[in-house]
């Protein structure tokens, strides 16, 4: 007899193995997997070829991908081809289909040459019948797939919004908002009269203008309030005593969020609309957030209402539900990290405001000095602090110092501490206001920034290069932009430096050898894991730095930095554009990565793991780190950095 | 005696009746995906068609140029004579493992039912099917008459076809052997075991090739068999060109 009992040993045998690998397959009994293995098919698809058509072909199996890839792709009614996902090894498609009982709902295209396991359409319908464990997983993995196509939303470049919810905040502009006529009136008109017509067309605010027609200030619900009921102002006074002035104006085309972002960091409520040189309306922050329905201002005005520093403390918890908004919202990583950013500068200048009452006012102008990630906008959730301190130089008598050494240092400590209780962790390597090499007036700044720059020893070179970064926080902002003015105008000519950083540029090794061998990391806690920040933005962050200072730019904001040299043709457009895309992608990735462990209570970190990503974020990401290659090429050549 | 049912005509096996007439009237026609095909590898005591013999077959069943899995053909079969030692070096087939086997003769009715109808595939194929011949011939009395394809007459082929048309480097140094082809193309790779595994590392090659011909216009069975480039000839195999 031939022995057919044992003919099935090899292949099913593997298939089987292959089945145990698969979400929701592994949910299946041995004799289960035994029994459908018999029946599945393996068919080849050559990388290129259509695979399944959209409302064309019939699903008469479920397809499992054993080997290759495809793209699944979704033709809208204009004929256009709309990417969903893209799925690998082990992923499977068309479940949907099938249960749907239609034809295929979407297309599906090899994208490299796929070897995938066929099982009948009856058999996985019988699956789902009789086995709930392996539905639920199904339907969860659907969920998830949606999930992840949300994602996949945020990151995408088109900024339409695709309902009527969601994404307005990152979609609408200024202009699209203004729904009143512009009600002005003359400086020299009566706070009565321009309260009158306030009432009468039941606006919150008129703009001023002045003798000449230029538009010089604005009266608000708000002023009328403070400046003239409280403070016993004539109604009969002309208005300009009233107004806020100067007002600052945006172009028309300016996002919502970006409108709110300079509300805040202006500290108003009112801006301009500006089309060309004409004024066409007001945008308030209640215009904004009535047309959001939701506010990070509220927080916003909660950190400026606090009136003692321990109220601030519990308040940057709040900044995490305010991204989490954000991001479903459909936020670029930048955007978020600027809206973090904002948030935090707000609390810690709220914390030294409040300090300044308590410990009485400072015998020298100072300007808080953030560093790092702080200093380049580019926070993401709670990062350990990095900041200084600069005042103004005090003449030198022993008795002036000192007065200026002990308030600093006082006021550097607590500071710190109070900022420390808001949720910012301390800075491990103590670049922090607290540490009195970090507390300094303006003369030794500028000799630490010329010894660097001027170093030899590019040791000294690499540890500096995150005071490079450095923007002024609250205070004598003047005294960290001479700062800045010092570094900009030195940093161009001195190669040696310039040379070091480069060297740094290309020390970082690309993690290519990507998915079947991520090069993770290879011992300790974060095993098998890839450090984002280190292996895939740094290089970036260094890339657009030393771009940066060699071509005298003041900018500390990477994608800004990157941007500011792509458009005055600094770097090849090719190479511009790239690093742009890549370098977004990867703080996509790495906030929704810190976005998950927040939300499932763990303290967030840069260690992804591959598995945490779709299929169409790991090919994406391999693309990302390719670029890296070609940045470290072009500051090879641009550098002449010899190996 | 075999060459007397030859002659006669008479006895030959009911099987290879069947498979005699199946292709007599076989339309060479058709697409490619309406035909069954069987890719199948066999394990040999040794390469002498004379006085060597099969120990083991393995077969895979490939329908809508698909491969239906749970569909295969696996056996050992006991030889005449004792297992030579160095056989079993290269097969890894023990004495052990085929001591309770059948004799090929027992066997071969089956798999010459398992390929009734399809057309046969296989690596350097002629060795296994001169082997193969001559067991049908001695135990059914004929040869099979299935169409033969050899994968790698196949690979040879579109290797020359890609330099041919794209200039890429001449693969001189290109190994034409089973796992250097799975492994230049990319394909999932089986250890070596049995001849069912290898059968169904054939099989993946024959899948990867004949989907890509059907972009070089080579479409129907006939196509395939133009020219005789794909088809295998053992040494006294009829022609079966159409």
């Amino acid at each position: 007899m031939p022995q057919k009992d044992d003919s099935h040993k090899a292949d099913p045998e593997a298939v089987r193995e292959f089945l145990k690998s698969v979400t929701p397959f592994n949910e299946l009994e041995d004799q289960v997997l035994e029994r459908i293995s018999k029946r599945m098919e393996l068919d080849f698809f050559e990388k290129g070829s259509l695979i399944l058509e959209q409302n064309v072909s019939q699903l008469a199996h479920l397809f499992l991908i054993f080997r290759g890839a495809v793209r699944i792709n979704l033709i809208d009614s204009d004929n256009k081809s709309i990417l969903q996902d893209v799925r690998g090894e082990g992923s499977q498609f068309g479940a949907l289909s099938i249960i749907r009982g239609v034809k295929s709902l979407f297309s599906v295209e090899a994208i490299e040459d796929t070897f995938c396991y066929l099982l009948e359409k009856d058999i996985f319908l019988d699956l789902l019948k009789r086995n709930s464990s392996f539905a639920g997983h199904l339907w969860e993995k659907f969920s998830s797939d949606v999930m992840d196509s949300a994602y996949e939303e945020l990151r995408s470049n088109k900024l339409e919004p695709r309902s009527e919810e969601g994404l307005r905040l990152f979609s609408s502009t200024v202009k699209d908002i203004i729904k009143r006529p512009l009600e002005v009136i003359s400086a020299s008109d009566t706070i009565q009269s321009a309260a009158h017509l306030m009432s009468e067309r039941g606006v919150g605010s008129v703009l001023v203008r002045d003798h000449k027609d230029e538009i010089v200030g604005i009266i608000t619900d708000n002023d009328l309030r403070t400046k003239v009921v409280s403070k016993g102002l004539s109604s009969q006074a002309p208005a300009s005593d009233a107004m806020s002035a100067p007002i600052k104006s945006i172009p028309s085309d300016t996002l919502c969020f970006d409108a709110l972002i300079t509300m805040m960091n202006f500290e108003t409520h009112h801006l301009v609309i500006r089309e060309g040189n004409e004024i066409i309306g007001v945008v308030s922050t209640h215009d904004i957030m009535v047309d959001q329905g939701i506010s990070p201002i509220s927080l916003y005005r909660e950190i400026v209402s606090q009136t003692e520093i321990e109220g601030l403390y519990p308040l940057s918890e709040a900044t995490t539900l305010i991204v989490r908004k954000l991001i479903t919202e459909g936020a670029k990583a930048n955007d978020v990290a600027r809206m973090i950013t904002a948030l935090n500068d707000h609390i810690v200048n709220r914390v030294l405001i409040l300090l300044e009452k308590q410990v009485g006012p400072p015998p020298y102008p100072y300007c808080w000095l953030l560093m790092g990630s702080e200093g380049r906008q580019e926070q993401t959730f709670k990062t350990d602090q990095d900041n200084a301190l600069i005042y103004e130089t005090p003449p030198e008598d022993w008795d002036h110092v000192k007065e200026a050494k002990l308030y600093f240092r006082r006021f550097g400590n607590l500071a710190i501490q109070h900022i420390e209780a808001c949720g910012y962790p301390l800075c491990k390597g103590e670049i922090m206001a607290s540490n009195p090499k970090w507390r300094k007036p303006f003369a030794v700044w500028r000799n630490y920034f010329d010894r660097w720059m001027s170093a030899p020893e590019p040791q000294a070179v690499l540890h500096a290069t995150i005071f490079f970064d450095f923007r002024p926080g609250h205070g004598h902002v003047k005294l960290a932009e001479r700062l800045r003015d010092y570094v900009v105008i030195q940093a161009a000519n001195r190669a040696l430096f310039l040379m070091h950083l480069a060297r740094d540029c290309m020390a970082t090794k690309t993690p290519l050898s990507f998915f079947r061998g991520f090069l993770v990391e290879k011992d300790g806690e974060h095993k098998d894991r890839l450090d984002i920040k280190t292996r895939g933005l740094t290089p970036f962050v260094d890339f657009a730095r030393i771009m940066a200072l060699r071509n005298g730019l003041r900018e500390t904001n990477t994608l800004a930095r990157l941007r500011q040299l792509g458009e005055a043709g600094l770097i090849p457009t090719e190479l511009y554009t790239e690093t742009v895309e890549a370098y977004e992608f990867q703080t996509q990735i790495r906030l929704v990565h810190q976005l998950r462990m927040l939300e499932s209570g763990q303290q967030p970190d840069n260690y992804i793991h591959p598995s945490e990503l779709t299929d169409i974020e790991k090919q994406t990401l391999k693309g990302a780190f390719g670029v890296i290659g070609r940045i470290q090429g072009y500051v090879k050549t641009e550098f002449r950095v010899l190996e | 005696m075999n060459r007397l049912f030859k002659w006669l005509g008479l006895s030959k096996h009911d099987a290879l009746k069947r498979n005699r007439q199946f292709f007599y009237d076989l339309n060479w026609n058709k697409p490619l995906e309406d035909y069954d095909f069987v890719v199948f590898d066999t394990e040999l005591t040794g390469l002498d068609p004379r006085r060597d013999e099969i120990v083991s077959i393995g077969a895979v069943k490939v329908r809508n140029l698909r491969i239906a899995l749970g569909r295969n053909f696996f056996c050992y079969a006991q030889p005449n004579q004792p297992l030579p030692k160095n056989s079993t070096l290269i097969h890894n087939i023990t004495p052990s493992q085929i001591v309770d086997a059948p004799p090929l003769q027992d066997i071969l009715p089956d798999f010459v039912d398992f390929i009734h109808g399809a057309v046969v595939v296989g690596h350097f194929v002629s060795i296994d099917l001169s082997f193969l011949n001559r067991a049908t011939r001695d135990h059914m009395g004929g040869k099979i008459k299935n169409p033969i394809v050899d994968t790698m007459k196949m690979a040879q082929y579109y290797e020359d076809h890609r330099h041919r048309h794209y200039y890429e480097d001449a693969a001189s140094n290109l190994s034409f052997s089973l796992n250097g082809l799975a492994k230049k193309y990319g394909l999932p790779l089986f250890e070596k075991h049995d001849a069912l595994e290898d059968a169904m590392q054939t099989a993946y090659l024959f899948l990867f090739l004949i989907k890509r011909f059907r972009n070089l216009g080579i479409s129907t069975l006939r196509d395939l068999f133009r020219g005789q480039k794909m088809a295998a000839f053992s040494s006294d195999q009829d022609s079966y060109t159409a």
